[in-house]
């Protein structure tokens, strides 16, 4: 309660600042157009709650959708996401590699080669060899946090413990210096999109003393290291080794970037909607606008062309745990997707302008295959009627009581807001529904264990790559149920046959072909009712005064400061 | 006066590993697993582990609390890969999420943490005692009941509340100071009491409404005392007897309460440094226990308790300077 005060407090403070500094935010904002050719220059400043590296400044342990923001400034990967506007950036391109992988052995084996001319921000090349020891220490125990497809996908990954024993991985080969050749233990259609994460970054043996790497990274992508303090601060200067000529996915137009962290978050808002000083340059890869904030941005017209909107690939849902009564009956399931009044769960999120009500557990971009269904069709408001004749056919005609566990504040938008919306509704329908709270630490541990995973609670997810098979297989493919935590498949579902199919598309190199399989396989699972979908989210983000070419990419929901200008 | 302090000591050594333990039976009790947070998501099986062997968390759990005594010791190795680091002794732990010594960790926060304190502590002394004076000598008076009524308001208003308008009104609407960034005392000392000028009167206007109270009662108090009867009744002037005589019994109190604040303040400004976003101990410790990282935990809990303790004894100390009726023994 003390929390949700305070947010509400910061939130009107917030807006009684926006609508203090709006006008001049508004008449200042400079009004030559965007030119590529002639945007260097100035400093970018990241206003950020947490370090835009993830603590660690360190690609092994950096764990990235597409190689993030800040982040993939400094570092290149083989391949990397296209960097436009529009659905076109759920696409992967080549980054350090001259393609985005060369499939053999039915996509068991991928092959790069790199491109002519890449340098270490000290001018040392490039190798492939420094490919494969960035992919292999990220296997090291003493750098935990990065992706965790690797050990699973690489041969001989299971039990490999990093080089930095004096063992190396073979199922990665380096022919020759710009050749690395990646042996898979299945086939792994989607290998180009992992290939985008900061773990295929080059990292030169000679200057890595494993935990102390972090210290010193050596940059590949546009700008050097010069200066981190974890939690705190990041100063990122030109690389003078980098040019456009050898990326052309980055514009890298700032010729500094400073980042601050350890920000509030309402301050962090207002800070950019103000835009004073060196706020006018200043961009946040990690803070929304919060719903009472967005309802002034509206009604001012010159914050709002300062803040973009756009898609991310993501869900939110009411999963169930089916090992336990009585969500084991699938007819109970169905009778809660009856009964869920979705209008009341988007309002209570902010509304339409931060979320769209969804039916599907694929998002709604074609990246993902999405195929259109509705099985329980509750309308916007629910169908307590047809809900009361599912609970009756299943044994509970004098009604239902059950517990719903969520987290105990909104920032994940799986708190308070949306399981109180989802018991108003279930009442209707004669569901008495008990709220369980789980602090921010706690609730992770307790759904991705199976062994203490509630029955019914609110979670989310979004994929590490636009495409239906990180989507969907961590949360409906048996073999990735996992006893000991980090548990995503919380119905448990383990169906010989659609785990078969998963085997099947992830055999498929081609996005295209892929995308109508995906599509098909969340519509046949959705039939059982493992989840109620609930509403695939909104994100608006703010911007200083003078930040020029920003929109939020459709492969992870947040502009690209790569891509920045602020001249 | 070495026997009191030594006995002091050895308190306060016991104190500090009963904490220590505390806080390890209250982490060994949540059903939160640091290395699940630091593998990252999809970690399972064997590389979990590993993470837990890494970290020591495979332990039984008096061993990991022996391990940490011991560290402070006698310091300890750590993995970092190729090779292996050591933390030498007083070793509080590697940070789970930062890999990190801890007392590097607190070492770096500890100047924010110290300036916010120090500066805040002069202001809410200064605007404190001097209100709190102001009303006594004006009691029952319009001055004393507007003092009386801001107090209740400061004291009632929430640090995100005073300090968020603090920001709109100087940063955002007269923008008369920038948003506040922290900048070190040697590198830049204007620059670092610019910056610290909002959060160190954020942080103070509460403290200064329960110091204006704590004063004006001290002050009656001691005005009503038979010496400052008889000081009048001398003709000495009233200047000389309010500021020498009656302040002087009005302060111990005060001595008092300072010290216990700027100990609990130093380590648990959290929502100011949160506010602010000035990256001193406060904020480590929200990171921390978001994090479930142990080792931090318990080392600012040490810093926090050590601070606390050392601030008590410079009150004790004090006390006797102030009033020559106590003597330590």
């Amino acid at each position: 309660m003390m929390r949700r005060t305070s947010v509400l407090l910061t939130s009107a403070a917030v807006l009684a600042a926006a609508a203090a500094c709006s006008s001049s935010g508004s008449s200042s904002t400079k009004s030559s157009a965007f030119d590529p050719r002639t945007c260097q220059g100035g400093t970018l400043y990241v206003l950020n709650q947490t370090d835009a590296t993830a603590h660690h400044l360190d690609p092994a342990r950096i764990y990235t959708s597409g190689g993030g923001a800040v982040t993939s400034m400094i570092f290149r990967a083989l391949t990397t996401r296209h960097r436009v506007a529009g659905e076109a950036g759920n696409e992967v391109v080549p980054d350090l590699a001259t393609d985005t992988g060369k499939p053999s052995d039915g996509a068991t084996t991928w092959t790069y080669h790199l491109k002519d001319g890449l340098k270490f921000e000290d001018g040392t090349p490039i190798t492939s060899k420094d490919v494969k020891w960035g992919v292999e220490r990220a296997f090291a125990p003493e750098l935990p946090g990065g992706i965790p497809y690797l050990r699973d996908w690489l041969v001989g990954g299971a039990d490999y413990t990093g080089p930095y024993k004096g063992k190396e991985l073979d199922s990665i080969q380096t022919p020759d210096d710009k050749t690395i050749v990646f042996k898979l233990r299945k086939p792994e259609g989607d290998f180009p999109y992992v290939a985008t994460a900061t773990q295929f970054a080059p990292v030169p043996k000679a200057k890595d003393d494993g935990t102390g790497y972090e210290k010193h990274p050596v940059a590949s992508g546009p700008y050097k290291v010069q200066s981190h303090e974890q939690d705190k601060s990041l100063v990122l200067v030109r690389n003078p080794y980098w040019s456009r000529a050898v990326d052309d996915q980055r514009l890298a137009c700032p010729d500094r970037v400073e980042g601050t962290y350890g920000l509030n978050p309402a301050v962090i808002n207002q800070r950019l909607s103000s835009s004073a000083g060196k706020d006018a340059n200043a961009i946040t890869t990690d803070t929304n606008l919060s719903p009472a904030e967005l309802v002034r941005i509206n009604s001012d017209a010159g914050l709002k062309k300062r803040a973009v909107r756009g898609a991310f690939g993501q869900t939110i849902y009411l999963a169930f745990n089916t090992k336990v009564k009585p969500f084991d009956d699938a007819r109970v399931r169905q009778a809660i997707s009856y009964a869920v009044n979705r209008q009341a769960v988007v309002n209570a999120v902010g509304g339409s302008s931060l979320a769209k009500p969804a039916t599907t557990f694929l998002p709604d971009q074609a990246a993902f295959g999405y195929q259109p269904y509705d099985y329980f069709p509750a309308g916007a408001t629910g169908n307590a009627a047809k809900a009361r004749e599912l609970l009756a056919q299943a044994g509970h005609a004098g009604g239902l009581t059950i517990t719903l566990a969520h987290r105990n504040n909104d920032g994940e938008q799986d708190g308070p807001a949306i399981a109180t919306a989802v018991q108003a509704a279930l009442k209707q329908a004669g569901i008495t529904v008990n709220l369980k709270a789980y602090d921010e630490a706690g609730y992770a541990d307790a759904i991705e264990k199976p062994a203490t995973e509630p029955g019914m609670f609110v979670t989310s997810w979004g994929a590490d790559w636009p495409t239906g098979g990180p989507f969907l297989a961590p949360i409906f493919d048996g073999r990735q149920i996992l006893k000991e935590g980090g548990n995503f498949n919380a119905s448990q579902l383990n169906d010989p046959k659609i785990n078969a199919e998963f085997d099947d598309i992830n055999k498929i190199a081609d996005p295209a072909q892929a995308r109508p399989r995906w599509g098909a396989l969340d519509a046949e699972i959705g039939r059982q009712a493992l989840t109620v979908p609930l509403f695939h989210p909104i994100y608006i983000r703010l911007m200083g005064k003078n930040v020029k070419n920003a929109y939020v990419e459709e492969w992870r929901g947040m502009y690209d400061p790569a891509m920045l200008s602020v001249r | 006066m070495t026997s009191y302090l030594l006995r002091r000591l050895a308190g306060t050594v016991v104190l500090l590993v009963v904490m220590a333990a505390l806080v390890y039976v209250i982490f060994y009790a949540l059903p939160s697993n640091p290395a699940v947070l630091v593998c990252g998501k999809g970690c399972g099986g064997g590389q979990l582990a590993a993470i837990d062997h890494k970290l020591g968390l495979d332990q039984p759990e008096y061993l990991q609390f022996w391990h940490f005594l011991e560290g402070i010791v006698m310091g300890r190795d750590y993995s970092s890969g190729p090779d292996v680091s050591h933390c030498a002794a007083p070793c509080l732990g590697f940070s789970f999420q930062n890999d990190q010594p801890v007392l590097s960790l607190i070492a770096q926060r500890l100047p924010v943490s110290l300036s916010l304190t120090t500066g805040a502590m002069v202001v809410w002394l200064l605007i404190g005692v001097s209100a709190g004076v102001l009303s006594a000598l004006r009691e029952g008076r319009f001055t004393d009941r507007t003092v009386t009524a801001l107090s209740v308001l400061a004291f009632g208003t929430p640090i995100f509340v005073s300090g968020m308008l603090l920001l709109i009104l100087f940063c955002g609407f007269l923008h008369l100071l920038d948003f506040p960034v922290y900048v070190p005392l040697t590198e830049d000392p204007a620059a670092w009491a610019k910056n610290l000028l909002l959060p160190w009167f954020t942080l103070a206007i509460s403290q200064a409404a329960v110091y204006a109270r704590l004063t004006r009662t001290g002050m009656l108090e001691a005005l009503s005392e038979e010496h400052i009867r008889t000081f009048r009744a001398y003709g000495l002037r009233e200047r000389r007897i309010v500021g020498r005589h009656a302040l002087r019994g009005a302060l111990t109190p005060v001595i008092s309460i300072t010290a216990y604040d700027f100990g609990y303040i130093l380590v648990g400004a959290m929502l100011t440094e949160t506010l602010f976003g000035l990256p001193g101990l406060g904020q480590l410790i929200v990171q921390s226990s978001n994090n479930v990282d142990l080792p931090v935990v318990a080392g600012l809990t040490l810093v926090a308790g050590a601070a606390i303790v050392v601030a008590n004894t410079v009150a004790d100390l004090l006390y006797a300077v102030v009033d020559r009726r106590v003597v330590l023994a």
